[in-house]
């Protein structure tokens, strides 16, 4: 079974919420749909529930045209990022509800119920309402709702993203275990994180803007970015982009800062082009290039800076925490052998990538 | 200078359940705090005892020595950030900032040099006109901040979760600038989240909190590298601490069977715990002295890392390697060693 | 700052207010225990030190005929009309707020706001200004007079009120749990009877508690558009007013009319703190 969309547009008082979509979905697959906020991806998801008229284009479903369908016929569960449960049932009725609308026998839905309240660790809770609940466990409802009906299409849309910071650790892990085990369905996932889609998806569909940049495997999009808007969803830190210009010795990356040329980009024509290094690559230290600390952030184990320096803002993360006061200086080096190469006019394509790192 | 300083101050609302233990603390002027915990630990009680919009039900509050615990909050010159903006919509920008200055009776001229400054500081000068209604959320959380600001009296700025209602990409911004404006106005700020990195972010000194009560105090980077007990290893990092029991010998303490290299004092009897952050977890070779045989579980691709999950005598451990570093293959004998520890008694750290 | 007098003063303040409010109860309460004798020749309050309590007066409702008013008719009547344009009004307010919360209407310019504005902008109005197109409506279809009539019109303004209080309360369902009922295979309208309506338990019974006590309470249009053969009980009460008044009569029919409105609140009351309907609202 697979899910294709084709052609796919709305525009919104003049601007293009979704223009020119084309993505097909295996079943079995999980596939993540990776952009900012505004990207177009929850109207994406609500496409192709149902939930959300388009003004082009077709969703497909093994070639038959889906639109034809009301929502209520498609056979489609969606978790959204609000914990959203029906308040007035308990846990067990709140996953049993979409197993009623089927006419399963009773044994049946207990049967399904009791497994997935299982698996996703709530079968202590069944008469419980959801009010009762943390954040967390809501979610979890919804989740278990979600996977008790079988369905041919799961959407989740950024189902983590109300979750406090551990929580989201936790769940992330949980939900990939979960989600690995459903063979027939056709999973779609949400997210604004470039962890989530490397962690969770065969899959990830790069959006920005209400197009599709780039479709791929993880560590395809990760290490080859197809352009630098590709690059800027896909790093987070956020990867740093110098201008500069290759002659045959080297890079200018400013008037007084060249760095050799690595291997990789010797056969790019001598030019203008946009570097881009990501942040745990660049490294603290050495004597390329002076910045000056404009703020510095801690997130989980690592400490991003954020630095002013001559060829521009920098992002740099290191490891451990460590605090630096803004106003700081501190040498930066630029290893030449990370740097990606994109072209400066509009398409901002990728030109050369640093080798991929060790094999896992 | 102006400290705040709890003396015995515990909050209870029935008997004998405590929503805040009693307990002394001193917060140094100038300086940033986080009050850092899941919701119930009682942070939001603490916050709200120092501003004043709580009675303890003992203890004293005191302001550079003077006992405020009655005193009612308009009166302890204290600036709020809450987790929703507080403006008047109806107002300008300027009329805003200005409203505490007109309270005061300062003159019109002095009034819009100070808001200058501070619409200056906080980036909203070339808002100064608009209504505030027509502001984004952000924006408005920092007319909330400013409001607190423009005073020049003020012994404290207090937040509590300010950056909730915040929309994640504008979060960055906003971290900026409170932190550029503590910068600035070198008061002492109080800072409420459950969010740790946010602490981490801002605060030079955190108060880990839960149950009531405060299990860590300390700077970013000693919550870090030396947490005090199990909680505060596991909440702070990513991905947490982790924790594999130890069994005591002889002369030594012993994981899976083998001894742990380095520990010659004597711990003190209790359940031994050994504390090891996965970025100090490194794959040696098996023949390496210092190693402990473990078995890969599972791997996670984290994009400029990797989360190995290792099991070493049946206890479980996670890894962190960076990208480029290789994960041995699969079916090849491992060992993992630790470049650095903590060891845990009885939940307690051993110094 | 609750100093010993600002409590008393507080206090007082209550205390005072509410012998105001329950005094004409009390009056009612006494009066009806009193006969004829009793009511003649001064004020007299406290029973059995006073006057001599007798139960003349609650019996005359039961009896028709001479000296006795007969109440038993007029309540039914009064319970029939009330009870079923209140129950027409909520079901019909149900719909029409669930409409209006959640599709949107376009005719020109206007808006669903202006149409719950529309709705609600009935009840501005002074009953009079309906009183003669009422009565000429019904006269032209042959309902003067009779409870179906009496029905239709009570329909018409109570369904303002069950209107106007539903919009509120299905707006503060949150959209997506409709969304998650259609996405579990309910059309619409089963999304509408088994989950939002389940959840607005507190605001059908708010709405239900308000039409009745409006229509219950009404004696304009009961008076225009009734005679004799459908008489409602507020009608019936004030009937009671010529040369030789029956206070006592008059007393315990008043207090029998509020009875059924001091015991659905009373019930509603206890439900709805009972955290029975808090809870299906979050």
């Amino acid at each position: 079974m697979s899910l294709q969309l084709h052609d796919i547009g709305l525009v919104v008082e003049g601007v293009a919420h979704l223009d020119n979509i084309e993505v097909e979905f295996e079943r079995g697959r999980l596939t993540t749909v990776l952009g900012r906020t505004l990207a177009g991806k929850t109207t994406l998801m609500r496409s192709i529930a149902g939930l959300q008229r388009l003004d082009r284009g077709t969703v497909q479903v093994d070639g038959r045209d889906y639109s034809r369908l009301p929502t209520w016929q498609r056979d489609i569960a969606m978790v959204y990022q609000q914990f959203i449960n029906y308040p007035h049932l308990n846990v067990y009725e709140n996953v049993a509800f979409p197993l009623r609308r089927k006419n399963l026998s009773e044994e049946t839905i207990r049967q399904r119920v009791d497994a997935v309240l299982e698996k996703v660790g709530l079968s202590a809770f069944e008469r419980r309402r959801p009010s009762q609940l943390s954040g967390g466990q809501q979610q979890r409802v919804a989740l278990a709702r979600a996977l008790a009906r079988e369905s041919d299409i799961l959407l989740l849309d950024e189902p983590l993203v109300n979750l406090d910071f551990k929580l989201r650790e936790q769940l992330r892990s949980e939900l990939r275990s979960l989600l690995t085990q459903q063979q027939h369905t056709i999973m779609i996932y949400n997210t604004t994180e470039p962890v989530e889609a490397m962690l969770l998806g065969d899959t990830v569909v790069v959006m920005h803007d209400g197009r599709v940049l780039q479709i791929g495997t993880p560590a395809r999009v990760f290490d080859y970015p197809a352009s630098r808007a590709v690059a800027q969803v896909v790093n987070d830190p956020p990867m740093s982009f110098i201008e500069g210009r290759k002659t045959d010795t080297g890079l200018e990356l400013t008037r007084s800062v060249t760095v050799p040329l690595p291997p990789h980009l010797r056969d790019l024509a001598n030019g203008n082009y946009r570097f881009g290094i990501r942040a745990n690559e660049l490294r603290l230290g050495g004597s390329t290039l002076q910045g000056r600390v404009t703020f510095s952030e801690v997130s989980g184990s690592e400490t991003f800076l954020y630095l002013d320096a001559p060829t521009g803002p920098l992002a740099l993360q290191i490891e451990g925490v460590h605090v630096l006061e803004e106003g700081r200086n501190v040498g930066i080096e630029i290893p030449a052998d990370r740097l990606f190469a994109f072209e400066l006019d509009a398409g901002e394509r990728l030109l050369a990538a640093p080798a991929t790192g060790a094999a896992s | 200078m102006s400290s705040i300083r709890l003396h015995h101050v515990g909050h209870a609302y029935a008997a004998g359940s405590y929503a805040l233990q009693p307990a002394d603390l001193v917060f140094e002027h100038g300086k940033t705090y986080a009050l850092l915990g899941p919701s119930g630990c009682g942070k939001t009680t603490m916050l709200n005892i120092i501003s004043g919009l709580l009675q303890p039900s003992e203890g004293q509050v005191l302001f550079n020595d003077t006992d405020v615990t009655l005193v009612p909050t308009a009166r302890r010159n204290i600036a709020q950030v809450f987790q929703f903006p507080v403006i008047y919509q109806s107002k300008t920008v300027f009329e805003n900032l200005a409203f505490p200055l007109q309270c005061r009776k300062w003159d019109r001229e002095r009034i819009a040099r100070r808001v200058d400054e501070i619409a200056g500081m906080l980036g909203l000068s070339d808002r100064l006109g608009r209504p505030a209604r027509g502001l984004t959320v952000d924006e408005k959380q920092l007319i909330s901040l400013g409001r607190g600001l423009v005073r020049d009296d003020v012994a404290a700025i207090l937040m509590d979760e300010p950056l909730t209602v915040i929309d994640p990409q504008m979060k960055f911004e906003l971290r900026r600038r409170i932190k550029q404006a503590h910068a600035y106005a070198r008061v002492t700020v109080i800072y409420v989240t459950h969010d740790q990195n946010e602490a981490m972010t801002f605060a030079d000194e955190i108060l880990v909190m839960k149950n009531g009560r405060v299990v860590q105090r300390g700077t970013p980077e000693t919550l870090f590298e030396r947490p005090l007990n199990p909680y505060v290893g596991h909440f702070i990092g990513s991905p947490g601490m982790n924790f594999l029991p130890l069994e005591r010998r002889a002369q030594s303490l012993a994981l899976a069977g083998l001894p742990i290299a380095g520990v010659t004092t004597h711990p003190p009897a209790g359940e031994i715990m050994l504390g090891v952050r996965p970025e100090h977890m490194a794959f040696t070779d098996p023949s390496d002295r210092d190693g402990f045989p473990a078995m890969i579980e599972g791997i996670e691709d984290h994009g400029s890392a990797r989360v190995v999950e290792v099991s070493i005598g049946g206890h479980r451990a996670r890894m962190k390697l960076s990208r480029d570093k290789a994960v041995p293959p699969p079916g090849a004998p491992l060992a993992v060693r630790f470049n650095r520890l903590c060891l845990y008694v009885d939940g307690e750290l051993l110094e | 700052m609750m100093t010993k007098l600002y409590l008393s003063l507080k206090y007082g303040a209550i205390l005072i207010w509410s012998a105001f409010v329950i005094a004409p109860f009390l009056w009612a309460l006494t009066t009806s225990f009193k006969t004829a004798s009793g009511v003649t020749g001064g004020p007299t309050y406290i029973p059995w030190l006073q006057y001599e309590p007798s139960l003349s007066g609650w019996r005359s409702l039961f009896s028709s005929g001479a000296g006795g008013i007969d109440v038993v008719k007029p309540y039914i009547d009064s319970v029939i009309v009330t009870g079923c344009a209140s129950l027409i009004s909520i079901v019909l307010g149900c719909l029409a707020a669930y409409g209006l919360s959640r599709f949107t209407y376009r005719a020109g310019f206007v808006k669903n706001t202006d149409l719950v504005f529309f709705f609600v902008s009935q009840r501005i109005m002074p009953p009079i200004v309906l009183a003669i197109p009422f009565f000429l409506m019904l006269k032209w279809l042959g309902l003067l007079d009779s409870k179906i009539g009496l029905i239709f019109v009570y329909v018409a303004l109570l369904l303002p009120i069950a209107v106007w209080i539903l919009v509120d309360f299905f707006n503060g369902i949150p959209r997506e749990i409709d969304e998650m009922a259609i996405l579990d295979g309910c059309t619409p309208f089963e999304a509408f009877r088994r989950v939002i309506l389940p959840n607005s338990l507190a605001g059908i019974v708010v709405a239900g508690m308000f039409c009745l006590i409006f229509g219950w309470n009404d004696f304009f249009f009961a008076f225009t558009l009734t005679f004799t053969d459908t008489q409602l009980l507020p009608v019936a009460v004030v009937a009671l007013n010529s040369s030789v008044t029956p206070w006592w009569s008059l007393s315990a029919s008043a207090l029998i009319s509020v009875a059924p409105l001091l015991l659905i609140a009373f019930v509603v009351e206890r439900f709805l703190s009972h955290g029975t309907l808090a809870g299906a609202i979050r």
